[in-house]
């Protein structure tokens, strides 16, 4: 495919990073430093100027192109780019990134002639929410209308015994599940009856929303529902964040530095309960009890105010805590230093970009451990080689169907069950197979 | 600029709008004017009265006329002047006519602010031995000043060269205004559209009761005088023992139109004209007015029950009656209550203070500012053991401004104040002039002339007047009237030195 990426920041560098290896870019940006960086690391065209601009657009040759990124930081210029873009060539299609949860309203009422809207700050509110959903995995997803789940742990000692050391074959694991990777060091493996988990590793699992639950409970044991979660800084992450727990009915108090924007907030959300404080204060958060709190999200617009919001929060006994991080190289930071999950809005919207971007059939991607693997959401063709196989004799490696989806429902398979034409297959791969699987299905 | 330089208001450009103002309002004394012709009575003091005020204010507005751009400050004075116009238009035809019990100015002009006001507490001793036309202009003043006047010259006339949204915002009764439409002239239009038809309504139905003989005594004149008071809560009546005259059904009639002219006019207009009645059933302000009703007429029926006053359907719309005839400030009366029990008095009192919605006909604080206030102290008590939380006040479900909580706050502070010191002077000058005045009395003299009720106890009781009264009580009694009809705020604003000056 030949895709244009406007915006060479952090989303555009990611998105770039995901697709150059099978697709043709262009990436446009106003700042040719930006543009040198990404055209020394891969091999994409660059073009210095304004994507939002027909002129520039036309000069690239947009009716070439098969799709059109706009994901600058800047709302209203992506709109535009895309607008330009559909007026100029019909055929291209248009995925816009925006912060502005508004124009994803708008667009679902099919107010904008825009193919694919992707909020930053309402995949990071779902992001955070699935998180904490399940409190010990690492980061989460859903497949199929939320039937299937995808949810990443790390293992510790704390883990249950009955867990670790134990062929999976023989271990008793939470039904409807499979375990779909084990990340040990640098390897990745997907598993097989003969391999065992240990301490340390860094596990993938595919199943059933409960047996996602039920598996949190095996590696966290004692992690129960969260009710009460506070949330520093009430930005427009963190007031989306509260609304998404909101709705799901558990408590959310707001801490917000400015009065201004705690009182907006405060009358945007009825429910919650909004503080007007930094949230460094030690007065403060013992007086308000901010540590009795299941979860702790800091979703302020600094790395660093959020990594010393967190410390702060685990020194006066908060369990769990949650940061939103905006610069990449941050993140390991505050992982190594006790923050239990880190989630960085601009890494979740080029996952969503991405995720549009591949196959047609594809309906969700995710990528895991930077670009290696993927899980993708294939719809089985009748001609496909693997039909009237069972499980077990399938000879694809490095992938694993970890769900069915048949007739509307998911089926966790078991071994010597068969796919069949039609079978929505929800499979864990290796990034460099996703063609040949998707060739395969 | 007709403006002298050391004032920052423009008093010509507001003398100017209550000359036009006034002009336009003597030709409301065609009305009476009729009746007296119809009864044949004489006509004179009427068409004077008009000819006289429409004369002065047309005078005024032709001396003033110019480029005047008028704003929120001019707004203020024209209100408050434009309503003690209209009282001295009301008390004219009193005076000309020469009735006895009317004929001196300061007693003519309290009946005229009475009327105007909708507060219905009574100079006159015995109004049954009034002539017809005086006795309708007593009812017709009400009918006018129950919605407000500077709406109905927003509805009626062609233009007024000043900001109305201002001008009804200091006229209509609550702490904001709610709009019917973007333009406010189309909502003055629409409110008084629904407030004549209600009294349409009303006046067929007592007409109806008197043709089935329900009621032998309501009589299309008396149906028309009743119609005119009942729907703006004002209470003036034709008869010497009010609605009490009238037979037990006209009673619950009486009680029902009552009750909705203490309700908000553009939630009634959303109710029944837009169809959206779940607005109204969702209202918190309706609620709270409907159980404050509920409440104060379950204790009154109470008490009088339990003492042996009355019992039976008789104890139970008496009790009624006067409970919600308190609360919403009509001051109609099926009974002397001045022999109620203590606890039954203490609670019409404390009726007195409430009134109803905002934007209804009704005087008195308001049940919406009970409502903010109640939330403010919650939310003070919260904020005291939480000092950081952010509580943005709520009515139905839309956040209120912390200016127009502060506005409620001190109102209330102002309205007890003045309350407390219309007390305090009445109790003094009575003292002084040797009258038989209780302090429980005056204190109820000062709250329903301040609520715009019209009867209180003791000789200001439902079967009593305030004839008794000195002149100089009776000029107290008659600003605060005119304070309650206004809601205090725009007529003392204009003492402060602050609204003068730049």
């Amino acid at each position: 495919m030949r895709i244009f990426v406007i915006g060479a920041g952090q989303v555009g560098a990611t998105i770039v990073q995901a697709l150059h290896d099978e697709h043709e870019l262009t990436v446009f940006d106003l700042d040719e430093e930006r543009l040198a960086a990404i055209s020394q690391r891969y091999d994409v065209h660059t073009v210095e100027g304004n994507g939002a601009s027909r002129r520039v657009l036309s000069a690239a040759g947009i009716t070439e192109a098969d799709l059109l990124i706009a994901c600058t930081s800047r709302d209203e210029s992506n709109i535009v780019a895309a607008m330009i873009s559909k007026a100029c060539s019909r055929r291209t299609t248009t995925i816009v990134r925006t912060t502005n949860p508004e124009y994803l309203d708008v667009w679902r009422e099919g107010q904008l002639d825009v193919d694919f809207i992707v909020s930053s700050e309402v995949e990071t509110a779902y992001a955070i929410s699935r998180t904490i959903g399940v409190p010990a995995a690492r980061q989460t997803d859903v497949f199929a209308e939320g039937q299937v789940q995808m949810a990443e742990f790390d293992v510790t000692e704390k883990a249950d015994p009955s867990l670790l050391g134990v062929n999976l074959r023989e271990a008793r694991l939470p039904p409807d599940s499979r375990v779909a990777a084990i990340i040990r060091g640098d390897s990745v493996v997907i598993p097989r009856g003969d391999e065992n988990i240990r301490p340390g590793d860094r596990i993938v699992i595919i199943g059933s929303p409960q047996s996602a639950q039920a598996w949190g409970a095996l590696i966290a044991p004692g992690t129960g529902k969260v009710r009460d979660v506070v949330i520093f800084g009430a930005g427009r992450a963190g007031t989306a964040v509260a609304r998404l727990l909101l709705e799901q009915g558990i408590g959310v108090r707001l801490i917000e530095a400015s009065r201004d924007r705690a009182r907006y907030v405060a009358s945007e959300l009825p429910q919650a309960r909004v503080y007007h404080a930094t949230g460094f204060d030690p007065d403060f958060l013992e007086r308000e009890r901010i540590a009795d709190a299941h979860v702790a999200i800091f979703a302020m617009r600094d790395d660093m105010k959020n990594h010393f919001g967190a410390a702060l929060a685990k020194v006066h006994g908060t369990s769990f805590t949650v940061a939103i991080v905006h610069d990449a190289s941050s993140q390991e930071v505050l992982e190594r230093t006790g923050i239990d999950v880190t989630v960085n809005p601009r890494q979740i919207t080029a996952e969503e970009i991405v995720r549009f971007a591949h196959d047609p059939r594809t309906h969700q991607v995710v990528m895991l451990e930077g670009d290696r693997f993927e899980v993708l959401d294939i719809t089985t063709r009748a001609g496909s080689e693997f039909v009237g196989l069972a499980f077990k004799d399938m000879p694809i490696r490095g992938a694993l169907i970890g769900a069915i989806v048949r007739d509307g429902q998911a089926v966790f398979p078991r071994s010597d069950d068969m796919l069949r034409p039609g079978d929505r297959a929800i499979i864990f791969t290796e990034s460099q197979r996703v063609p040949e699987v998707e060739k395969a299905l | 600029m007709s403006r002298p330089g050391f004032l920052a208001v423009d008093v010509v450009g507001a003398l100017n709008i209550v000359g036009t103002l006034v002009a336009y309002l003597s030709l409301s004394t065609l009305v009476p004017a009729a009746v007296a012709l119809g009864y044949g009575e004489p006509v004179w003091p009427f068409l004077a009265a008009g000819a006289l005020a429409g004369g002065i204010g047309g005078a005024i507005a032709l001396a003033t006329r110019g480029d005047h751009r008028l704003n929120v400050r001019e707004g203020f004075l024209v209100v408050s002047l434009t309503w003690l116009a209209a009282a001295a238009l009301g008390a004219l035809p009193y005076i000309f006519s020469g009735d006895p019990q009317l004929d001196r100015p300061i007693d003519a002009y309290f009946e005229g602010m009475s009327g105007f006001s909708t507060t219905g507490g009574s100079i006159v001793t015995n109004v049954e031995e009034l002539p017809r036309g005086l006795l309708m202009w007593r009812q017709f003043s009400q009918w006018l000043g129950g919605i407000g006047i500077i709406v109905l010259a927003l509805a009626v006339l062609p233009r007024l060269r000043v900001g109305g949204r201002q001008l009804l915002e200091h006229e209509m009764p609550g702490p904001e205004i709610e709009t019917l439409s973007t333009r406010i002239r189309d909502t003055a239009r629409r409110v008084w559209i629904l407030y004549i038809a209600l009294t349409i309504v009303l006046f067929g139905i007592f007409v109806a009761l008197w043709a089935t003989g329900v009621d032998e005594e309501m009589s299309p004149f008396h149906a028309l005088a009743h119609a005119f008071t009942t729907i703006p809560t004002a209470g003036f009546s034709t008869k010497l023992n009010s609605i009490e005259a009238f037979a037990p059904t006209t009673h619950w009639v009486v009680i029902v139109f009552m009750v909705l002219g203490g309700i908000n006019f553009a939630l009634m207009y959303r109710a029944l004209v837009r169809r959206q009645p779940r607005t109204a059933v969702r209202d918190q302000e309706l609620r709270l007015y409907l159980a404050l009703l509920a409440l104060g007429s379950l204790v009154v029926v109470t008490e009088i029950w339990t003492e042996d006053v009355l019992s039976g359907w008789e104890a139970v719309r008496a009790g009624i009656f006067t409970a919600v005839s308190t609360m919403t400030t009509t001051g109609f009366s099926v009974k002397d209550y001045n022999t109620w029990p203590a606890l039954a008095l203490m609670t019409l009192v404390g009726l007195m203070f409430v009134g109803g919605s905002a934007g209804s006909t009704t005087g008195s604080v308001k049940v919406v500012r009970h409502l903010l206030l109640g939330k403010i102290l919650r939310r003070e008590i919260d904020q005291t053991l939480h000092p950081e939380v952010v509580l943005p006040v709520r009515l139905n479900r839309t956040v209120v401004e912390e200016r127009t909580l502060r506005a409620v706050s001190s109102f209330v502070l102002l309205y007890i104040g003045i309350f407390v010191l219309g007390a305090a002077v009445l109790a003094i000058d009575a003292a002084r002039t040797g009258l038989e005045l209780s302090a429980f009395d005056a204190v109820s003299v000062s709250a329903s002339m301040l609520s715009n009720v019209g009867p209180a106890f003791g000789i200001g009781g439902p079967l009593g007047s305030f004839e008794p009264f000195s002149d100089f009580s009776t000029l107290v009694m008659t600003g605060l009237m005119w304070l309650g009809r206004l809601e205090v705020i725009p007529i003392v604003v204009l003492v402060s030195r602050h609204y003068w000056r730049s």
